[in-house]
């Protein structure tokens, strides 16, 4: 949570802003009233102790009938401060410049993000899962696409939320100024792992982001090791190629993310390290880390399990 | 000296009238012709004298499913080919009845009855040498010896296990024989290829997509519109290797022109049918290619639709004409397309004299003709997640294999093909070879009128239609028009008609077993006499409902067929049946 | 005396109706980590079809689900819905009424419409076409596909059949479905 008081982009920045802002008044207004209250009781502890409280004087009746009125057109006074803050917060959410943006399609499943980067050359596009890599300094617009059913878009230090509807597609657009890793969780629950299907953003120097974008618009090496090649033809000819892609080989399917350079992300299926224990144990299981998750179980042989483990090994 | 060649002289003359003879009353490819005008020559049928036609014999084949196939006929034998299981049949027309010489089954993978998209149809054979040539549906090319039918060579062309199957008929020119494959709903790289007609090896392979080296274009190609031109387009039309599995099939029809000496073919519709998955023009599908016929390097190129939205495939025939047009006579092409527009190409250079509307369509806006460009309606993009209506044409198009007839005489183009309109949805689908790669429902129903087919004349000089006669079900089936200015066509219920070539008036009609899907041909018979000979036995893309018996409760089945063809099946059966019919 | 048992009755009537909805809260039972079973021996066993989709591979052992046919959850025949339209089932069968392949929601069956001849024909393939999914698809999956083929024509019992879908709707909702044809009579 903390991570949206540190905001990586204008985005964010305003947000924030409100926030403190609202944190200010709604401070002020807690220890106002907390102190009124203070009197309050105070004073109905002395006025027991003496005259009966059903007859006040007049005088002190129109003092507290002063502060009540003027209570009320401070309260009125920063309702209408956070109210013009809040609508001036939205203009500036709605007037970042966008040129030169990057254009990137995001379509949520459950429970796992699906991260298209667009380009005017169609053979530029690329696509990726669970990560979204951004440039700093350069507007970002997502649209953002839901296959199932309602998730919501939120990348704390650099965005507010947006939901994903099936159905109809959506914009978002920010700005990441500030190099550095952030998390995107799902924002709308969505079902059983709605816990686990996190976004990892990074957002790098330019120069850093075109060398991670042109490495991912590359297809995979054909293995030269004869158990890469094995773990190859485990995967294109077994159950794998039904789910999943991999750019480079015949496995082109589009239910499960694509893991043409699964070896170069931080997690896998949002939930564990990628490592090769990890990995190997989501294949056998991944019920065991993401129980409904819709991946099934697979028994391999130990041989195949590793020469799978060494193909998935040179995806980078 | 001079005496002996004076023989020879005479005897080539003799032979060369005697061959011509022969080329009047001979039907020897589907398309008859090179030009692809299906016109017969023969005038013994005429307005007048055609409801005395006669039923000369019937035949059944005991198959089921949809026949396509135009039968062929050369001097006195005629050859039929069926649909999957593909038995090529020759018949002795010396003799009355269907007197069989010849029967041969290539003995098909029946696994290949799995990635026929539209029903295990066959378009029929060609005749050229001595020789019949025809495609299976499991990828095999087979020359058969034409006196007693035994296989001369057969070459295979693809696995049925990448989804790829073969269905169209093989166009042979000298000694060359030209065939193409199907597939473009499994993700099927297309091409078209030649084989040498003595021993099959491939002498050439063009495919529709990839790098120029492998879609033979190079220094000879000089598209006429320049977003045709650039250096490997069909590569960078498309995302990263989707070009791998893009479709571009090639199976419909092929024309040749031999003073030009180019082929013109059409290649189909790229995969899968939803759009978002393949951003770019996606070349070279949806398109027409000239290409010469020694090596097939590509000549030319036009793209009827470029990123194709509603499976409007390019693979419908090019008829070759001459034409007068603004004064000069040019020679052209006719190509019917199945976006709606009846394009008129300069034949030698690729630039689009006229591409006018013989359909309703609200898909596009029109054609550019200065850019060549297809001005597309962005209100009937299918899109993901909601439902795009009143798609016209349908995904069959204005008109979809069906082909048309030219005559010469009446100046006329002869167009069988349908009025439909459809409601499509679109959503991301996944590439498993083998499996269809389409990622799209749909449903279709009638166009405006209520009429699911029509027949059409039209005439591409003024432009326009000339009369059209309106039919309940589309008129899946092909055209014929003879030199006695009658023009033949079936209907989906099983009618065979004949009408006037010049008016359009019903003259003659004769209901058959089943309904009809074929192409008609006319030759002339050993006794002298002028036969028309047809296909009956209903399927197709557009009879599957009752070729496959699906469930039209469904109206998303058979790609959305199922819904405008609900009363199909209480009016026809499927079961194959030869007809022809003679003039006394 | 008459309000106090008023009272009670009405406190009684309170708990009664709480206690009824409480027992209506029970959830579907499902199991979300099938216990760990032996691999099957068939599945060493070459498949009988040699049409497998793509390339010709060695296949992976596959889990035989224990019980693994599971037509009374509606979760179970809900993935299988799922599953016909990202293996492709859709495009061969479309929402029931077919194409390339024969029509599912009809009463008309090539192989047989019990949930091992179903099983055997996704798994085996069949002559004419269907391709054979042994070692593509794990057979717990292929339980659930089976459990949607039978819903398709109403085998199922109510309670668990799926949702209709969103979108262009083909065919009435599976729950509606009547697996004789309107035009035939038995």
């Amino acid at each position: 949570m903390s991570e949206v008081l540190a905001p990586g982009g204008p985005q964010a920045a305003h947000i924030a802003q409100l926030w403190w802002l609202m944190l200010a008044i709604c401070a002020f207004v807690f220890i106002a009233v907390t102190l009124a209250l203070g009197c309050a009781v105070l004073r109905a502890r002395r006025a027991t102790s003496e005259t009966a409280p059903e007859s006040p004087s007049t005088s002190g009746e129109k003092r507290v009938g002063l502060w009540v009125k003027a209570a009320a057109a401070l309260s009125m006074l920063l309702l209408v401060i956070l109210l013009g803050a809040s609508v001036m917060t939205d203009r500036a959410l709605a007037r970042l410049p966008l040129d030169d943006a990057l254009v990137v399609h995001v379509t949520a499943n459950q429970w796992w993000w699906d991260v298209v980067y667009e380009d005017a050359q169609p053979d530029r596009e690329f696509r990726t899962a669970n990560e979204l890599y951004l440039p700093t300094g350069r507007p970002v617009i997502v649209k953002l696409d839901a296959r199932d059913v309602i998730h919501s878009f939120w990348i704390p230090s650099l965005t507010g939320k947006k939901d994903l509807l099936p159905g109809r597609t959506t914009t978002i657009q920010f700005r990441a100024d500030k190099a550095g890793e952030y998390r995107a969780p799902c924002a709308e629950f969505c079902g059983l792992q709605h816990a686990f299907m996190t976004l990892d953003v990074v957002a790098l120097a330019p120069a850093s982001f075109d060398a991670w974008a042109d490495a991912h618009r590359a297809p995979a090496a054909t293995p030269s090791d004869p158990m890469e090649l094995r773990g190859r033809e485990l995967f294109v000819s077994g159950s794998c190629m039904l789910c999943h892609a991999i750019l480079g080989t015949s496995a082109n399917a589009r239910s499960g993310p694509d893991l043409t350079h699964v070896a170069s992300r931080a997690h896998l299926a949002s939930v564990l390290p990628n490592t090769p224990v990890a990995l190997a144990a989501w294949i056998t299981d991944p019920q065991v880390a993401k129980p409904g998750a819709n991946m099934p179980a697979h028994f391999l042989a130990d041989a195949d399990m590793r020469a799978l483990l060494a193909y998935l090994g040179t995806l980078r | 000296m001079s005496f002996a060649l004076a023989v020879v002289a005479l005897a080539s003359l003799s032979m060369r009238a005697g061959a011509q003879a022969r080329q009047d009353s001979d039907w020897p490819m589907p398309a008859r012709d090179y030009a692809n005008t299906r016109f017969s020559p023969l005038t013994d049928i005429t307005p007048t004298n055609v409801s005395r036609l006669d039923l000369a014999f019937s035949f059944s084949t005991a198959i089921d499913k949809g026949h396509e196939a135009a039968p062929i006929v050369i001097g006195d034998t005629m050859f039929i080919v069926t649909p999957y299981p593909n038995r090529v049949i020759a018949f002795d027309l010396s003799k009355p009845g269907a007197n069989v010489k010849w029967t041969f089954d290539p003995k098909a993978n029946a696994k290949s009855q799995g990635v026929a998209c539209c029903d295990v149809v066959n378009r029929g054979a060609a005749y050229a040498d001595g020789r019949v040539f025809f495609n299976t549906l499991d990828n095999n090319t087979i020359a058969l010896d034409a006196a007693d039918g035994h296989e001369v060579w057969r070459t295979n062309l693809g696995d049925i296990a990448t989804g790829q199957s073969m269905t169209m008929a093989p166009l042979v020119v000298h000694g060359k024989v030209l065939v193409g494959n199907s597939g473009g709903e499994f993700g099927v790289r297309g091409f078209l290829a030649a084989l040498d007609a003595t021993t099959g090896k491939e002498v050439w392979r063009a495919y529709s997509t990839g790098p120029d080296r492998d879609v033979l274009i190079g220094p000879s190609f000089k598209p006429h519109y320049a977003q045709d031109r650039g250096a490997d387009l069909g590569v960078t039309s498309w995302p990263t290797d989707a070009w791998k599995i893009g479709g571009g099939t090639v199976w419909g029809w092929v024309s040749y022109d031999p003073e030009l000496d180019l082929v013109y073919y059409g290649t189909g519709n790229p995969g899968p049918w939803n759009p978002d998955q393949r951003p770019g023009a996606n070349k070279w599908t949806c398109g027409i290619f000239a290409r010469k016929l020694s090596t097939g390097e590509a000549v030319w190129f036009y793209q009827f639709s470029p990123h194709d939205l509603h499976d409007y495939d390019g693979v419908n025939e090019s008829v070759l004409v001459d034409l007068p047009i603004g004064g000069v006579t040019r020679k052209v092409l006719l190509h019917p397309d199945r976006n709606g527009y009846l394009y008129v190409i300069d034949r030698a250079s690729g630039e689009v004299l006229s591409a006018d509307a013989f359909a309703l369509i609200t898909t596009s806006l029109g054609v550019d003709l200065a850019s060549g460009a297809l001005r597309y309606n962005p209100a009937k993009t299918p899109q993901f997640g909601k439902v795009t209506r009143d798609i016209c044409p349908a995904s069959p198009g204005a008109k979809d294999w069906q082909p048309t007839a030219w005559s010469p005489r009446t100046k006329l183009f002869y167009i069988p093909h349908q009025n439909l309109c459809q409601d499509t949805l679109v959503y991301e689908t996944s590439y498993i070879a083998g499996t269809p790669y389409v990622g799209a429902e749909a449903k279709m129903r009638a166009g405006p009128g209520g009429n699911r087919g029509e027949f059409s004349a039209w005439d591409p000089v003024a432009r326009k239609a000339v009369w059209t006669i309106p039919e309940s079900f589309p008129v899946w089936s092909g055209a014929l028009v003879t030199a006695g200015d009658v023009v033949f066509y079936g209907t989906m219920d099983g009618w065979f008609k004949a009408v006037d070539a010049k008016t359009g008036d019903l003259l003659w009609k004769y209901k058959t077993s089943s309904g009809i899907i074929g192409q008609p041909v006319s030759y002339r018979g050993p006794d002298g006499h002028q036969y028309v000979a047809i296909f009956a036995g209903v399927g197709g893309w557009a009879g599957g409902v009752v070729s496959g018996n699906l469930d039209t409760r469904d109206g998303s089945a058979a790609l959305g067929f199922a819904n405008a063809m609900r009363d199909l099946p209480h009016v026809t059966k499927s079961g194959g049946m030869l007809y022809v019919f003679r003039m006394p | 005396m008459y309000s106090e048992c008023r009272s009670h009755f009405t406190r009684a009537l309170r708990i009664t109706v709480v206690l009824m909805l409480v027992a209506g809260c029970e959830r579907e039972e499902r199991q979300l980590d099938p216990p760990p079973v032996k691999p099957d021996p068939r599945a060493q066993a070459a498949a009988l079809s040699d049409f497998q989709p793509g390339k010709q591979g060695p296949g992976m052992r596959m889990l035989a689900a224990a019980g693994g046919y599971h037509e009374q959850s509606a979760y179970e025949v809900a993935q299988g819905k799922q599953l016909y339209r990202w293996f492709n089932c859709v495009g061969c069968h479309a929402q029931g009424g077919g194409a390339i392949g024969p029509a599912l929601m009809d009463d008309n069956w090539l192989y047989g419409k019990s949930a091992d001849a179903i099983f055997t024909s996704i798994v085996e393939g069949r002559p004419n076409g269907m391709p054979a999914f042994r070692g593509r698809i794990p057979e717990q999956q292929v339980w659930q596909l089976v459990a949607y083929v039978r819903s398709m024509s109403g085998l199922v019992p109510s309670g668990a059949e799926p949702n209709r879908s969103e979108g262009l709707l083909g065919a009435p909702p599976e729950n509606l479905r009547d697996a004789q044809r309107p035009d035939e009579k038995h």
